[in-house]
């Protein structure tokens, strides 16, 4: 492969001009052997914890009543960050990606941050913010309102350690576009919403899509800084990765790998949505 | 259906411009303030009550020098197999058909769906001494359990989905015309990867990377529970937090937090840099 | 076009479907608690470290039906369970506590310091507010293969033992003092217990978060040969599925869990009164036997007796008193640059 690097000026040869078999094999085992390796195994081995003793243990475990409630809060925890921050990496992903300004590369910077923010950090930050102690702590307490240790907190939490997802997967798309179309549409008369909602999102859905998976199955499966501002209080505060949690701690082993299984499912529901659109548009396009 | 008037062309752009982005920009900027500076500003503003000797001794102490060392190296390292490997996930996954592709495709999403201490606890029983694939290392004397190699394996698995998902829509939207214009010119496939294929994809194989490191680094639960965190062995940079948290020592906690952020901050902005740079000369 | 239209409505759909299944779920989630007669109901919030959970949810339902029977009043508690440093730190920071139940005296002083608890809870209730009880075991491989019986072996070289990390894990500083108190007692003076101590954690090739991360990583490496733990987790483990060979070193610490009222909390909940009734039901032999069936040692002496051959006799026992008390515990051994620190950085380099 590298002999063919160095030589300069390509000669027109057979071996050149068709895409030669045994490229896509080759590669396809690589990548499922790397696959294999660092993510099948480890996830196979999560499966098998689980159910090697059958389904009645992890049945029982879920229909108590507080891990119902875990499952809602974790459902209602994505329910209400996945949009929030869909609509925030769409602005920002259009904002970035059309401009030319100073301080570009600092901002998109600043977007990626969240990740680098240890999740401990970062239930630590709203704690500092909106605990008792905190910078707004007597102000909502005076006003009666409990946002650590409540539902508010959790949401500001997930939505910090998933803040990034949707803009950063957008970015890439709408360079990669370019802004040819929507300026047609705008010469056209379309209005911004119209540009937007017609051209543009068509354009970007992938990217789009992509960003809510990974946006949800992050949302799902944060512990760290939820369990910080939650105080995990059972049935109440409770979300499902803190009750597998706390179901290791105490020595339920395999009902906790099971309610990761479960976890785990829950938040691939959004691939689901993806096949079913990239069925949709495959269907449009043939007709 | 009504459609907007034409812009009027004498109107001067600069002022549209501004009318045309502000709500955009404005949700991003308020959003942004709300829910990632303020908690930032927190964390600062908690640090700096430490005085500023008092900062640089508990910043420097060697166990810390040690830890960022641990923590950044075995960080980056695992963002940078993740591009390779990753970008070639994607590729496969765009480009080919194989048996359970759609499965394939779904279980690349999981480390994020797994919460991050059962992710590091899978691994450990995977790669420890009779797991599956530590009993086939230990023969060769690769110990993977209590060492940085652990912690590289906890990296690479929780932020395997990031370049896969970053270079996944890119490849989708882009034409296969021009690479097969580039094979019917006679171009090599090492050639036409290289020259053709490849500029477009680096933008997005970056953003993967930048992302995957900054998650790498921040990263907490799972590799906790492979690595040995022994000082000056493999003890990373959260868990040092976490240690101070546990003395009550929120200030102390929250220098290391910041100093996590600073060099952070200055990785990305190298790499988000690099594909600017590289996106004005692709 | 009309693809996003389409689109658009299918996702109204799926997510109209998904919005109803939530309710359903959340109409199963929150089964109606029966009528109230009498006294208007009140809430407690209990935060305890984790290991006491099957304790208190086996013994709160209890008490609700004793106090609804004897005060004709419905009570519902709040429970929240974690590492007892980041119960504290909750509490700290606002999560509204009423009882707290907590893994060492020095979190609940911590409490004391933030204004939460009013000076004095020691002596609210009975044994200096200690509730539950347990002593620091050897947990070795099936027949003991390296004969490791006592504090002295595990300083040996060729011997690998884990135990979590003092640093992270407040319970885990029990085990740290056991081991100091072992040398102790066996006639060391400082110097030549910081020593052992050294050669102790030179054998510990991994500091795990917890005391559940260690028993995990003892049970899945088996070149590990010993694991310090507590002796009402070593139970828990053996009651869950997962039996374990341990001795209990006949020189010893007692690990004290203390209880205590937040009293700010119940001040402003004004549910002081069951709050206190709940703690003082958890000293009532029905319910100390509880805490003995799953693994502590019961604090009341009647119970004790009643269980004494569950629980291997201790000849020396020593507190956390023996060494000044947790304050001076934690700023000579484990506070920045103290005894563990020096060790560890000894180790390391």
């Amino acid at each position: 492969m590298h002999s063919l690097d160095t030589n300069p000026l390509p000669a027109v040869t057979g071996a050149g001009t068709q895409p030669q078999r045994w490229v896509p094999t080759v590669l396809t085992a690589i990548a499922l052997t790397y696959l294999s390796l660092v993510l099948f195994l480890p996830i196979l081995n999560v499966f098998i914890q689980a159910f090697n003793h059958g389904f009645g243990p992890f049945w029982a475990n879920l229909t108590e009543s507080d891990s119902l409630h875990a499952i809602w809060l974790t459902l209602l925890l994505a329910l209400v960050v996945v949009p929030l921050n869909t609509v925030f990496g769409l602005c920002a992903a259009w904002a970035i990606a059309r401009h030319q300004f100073p301080g570009r590369v600092l901002l998109l910077s600043i977007i990626d941050l969240p990740f680098s923010v240890s999740p401990v950090v970062a239930g630590l930050m709203i704690v500092l913010l909106y605990g008792r102690n905190g910078w707004f702590g007597p102000w909502l307490e005076a006003i009666n309102l409990k946002v650590t240790f409540a539902f508010p907190g959790m949401v500001i939490a997930t939505a910090f350690v998933t803040l990034p997802f949707v803009a950063r997967e957008v970015i890439p798309v709408l360079e990669e576009v370019g802004s040819d179309q929507e300026e047609a549409a705008r010469i056209l008369g379309a209005s911004d919403w119209q540009t937007f909602w017609r051209v543009t999102l068509p354009n970007i859905r992938w990217g789009l899509i992509y960003g809510v998976i990974l946006t949800n199955a992050r949302a799902m499966g944060e512990i760290g800084a939820v369990l910080v501002v939650s105080g995990n209080i059972l049935g109440k505060t409770q979300t499902l990765p803190v009750f597998i949690e706390e179901a290791y701690k105490q020595y339920e082993t395999q009902s906790a790998y099971a309610a990761a299984v479960l976890l785990a499912l829950l938040a691939l529901v959004t691939l689901a949505i993806k096949e079913l659109l990239e069925r949709r548009t495959r269907i449009q396009s043939e007709a | 259906m009504t459609v907007s008037p034409p812009l009027p062309p004498t109107q001067p752009a600069p002022r549209r411009w501004l009318v045309y982005v502000s709500w955009p920009w404005r949700i991003t900027l308020g959003y942004l303030s709300l829910i990632l500076l303020l908690p930032i500003a927190a964390v600062l503003v908690k640090a700096s009550t430490e005085s500023p000797a008092q900062f640089w001794a508990i910043a420097t102490s060697p166990v810390a020098l040690s830890a960022y060392n641990v923590t950044f190296g075995t960080a980056l390292i695992a963002a940078l197999i993740n591009g390779i490997f990753g970008t070639l996930v994607a590729w496969v996954l765009v480009r080919y058909q194989f048996p359970l592709k759609r499965l394939v495709d779904a279980t690349i999403d999981l480390p994020f769906a797994l919460p991050t201490s059962v992710a590091g606890l899978t691994l450990a029983t995977v790669y420890g001494q009779h797991g599956w694939i530590g009993s086939l290392l230990a023969p060769f004397g690769v110990e993977v359990s209590f060492t940085r190699l652990g912690v590289g394996v906890a990296m690479i698995f929780i932020s395997l989905p990031f370049v896969v998902r970053t270079v996944q829509p890119v490849l989708s939207e882009m034409e296969r015309e021009l690479e097969e214009a580039a094979w019917c010119m006679g171009a090599s496939h090492w050639q036409t990867f290289w020259r053709v294929l490849l500029p477009p994809l680096i933008p997005a194989i970056l953003t993967g990377v930048a992302q995957g490191f900054s998650r790498a680094v921040g990263e907490y639960g799972s590799t906790v529970i492979i690595a040995s965190n022994i000082p000056f062995k493999d003890l990373i940079a959260p868990v040092l937090i976490f240690q101070r948290l546990e003395q009550y020592d929120y200030a102390g906690a929250t220098v290391i937090g910041t100093v996590l952020l600073g060099i952070s901050l200055l990785m990305l902005l190298v790499i988000n840099w690099l594909q600017a740079w590289g996106r004005r000369y692709a | 076009m009309g693809l996003w239209k389409q689109v658009s409505r299918r996702w109204g759909r799926v997510g109209a479907i998904a919005v109803i299944a939530l309710l359903c779920l959340k109409l199963l989630a929150c089964t109606s608690l029966g009528n109230s007669t009498g006294k208007p109901p009140v809430e407690v919030t209990l935060a305890a470290f984790v290991v006491t959970r099957t304790v208190h949810e086996q013994l709160i339902p209890k008490f609700v039906a004793q106090w609804q029977r004897e005060h004709q009043q419905q009570v519902t508690f709040s429970r929240s369970y974690g590492g007892s440093g980041s119960q504290t730190r909750a509490v700290v920071d606002g999560l509204d506590a009423d009882v707290v139940h907590l893994a060492l005296a020095l979190d609940t002083e911590r409490l004391q310091k933030a204004g939460l608890i009013q000076p004095g809870w020691e002596r609210e209730f009975p044994d200096q507010s200690i509730v539950s009880k347990s002593v620091v075991a050897l947990v070795t491989r099936p027949g003991n293969p390296k004969q490791i019986r006592d504090w002295s072996d595990l300083a040996k070289p060729g011997i690998t033992l884990v135990t979590a990390d003092p640093k992270t894990s407040g319970v885990a500083r029990w085990n740290f003092l056991a081991l100091w108190n072992g040398a102790i007692q066996a006639g060391a003076d400082t110097a030549q217990a910081t020593e052992f101590m050294r050669n102790v954690y030179n054998n510990v090739p991994a500091l795990t978060r917890d005391a559940r991360e260690a028993t995990d990583v003892f049970s899945k490496q088996e070149r590990i040969d010993a694991l310090i733990n507590y002796e009402n987790e070593v139970i828990l483990s053996a009651q869950k599925g997962m039996p374990l060979n341990y001795t209990i070193p006949r020189v010893n610490i007692s690990i004290d869990n203390p209880i205590a009222i937040v009293d700010r909390n119940v001040q402003k909940h004004g549910n002081r009164e069951v709050a206190e009734a709940y703690v003082r039901y958890l000293y009532t032999p029905e319910a100390q036997t509880v805490f003995a069936q799953l693994g502590f040692r019961p604090v009341d002496a009647q119970v004790a007796q009643q269980f004494a051959s569950q629980f291997p006799h201790v000849e020396k026992l020593a507190t956390a008193q023996t060494y000044g008390g947790w304050q001076k515990i934690q700023k000579r051994f484990f506070a920045d640059g103290a005894i563990f620190d020096q060790i560890r950085t000894q180790i390391g380099k």
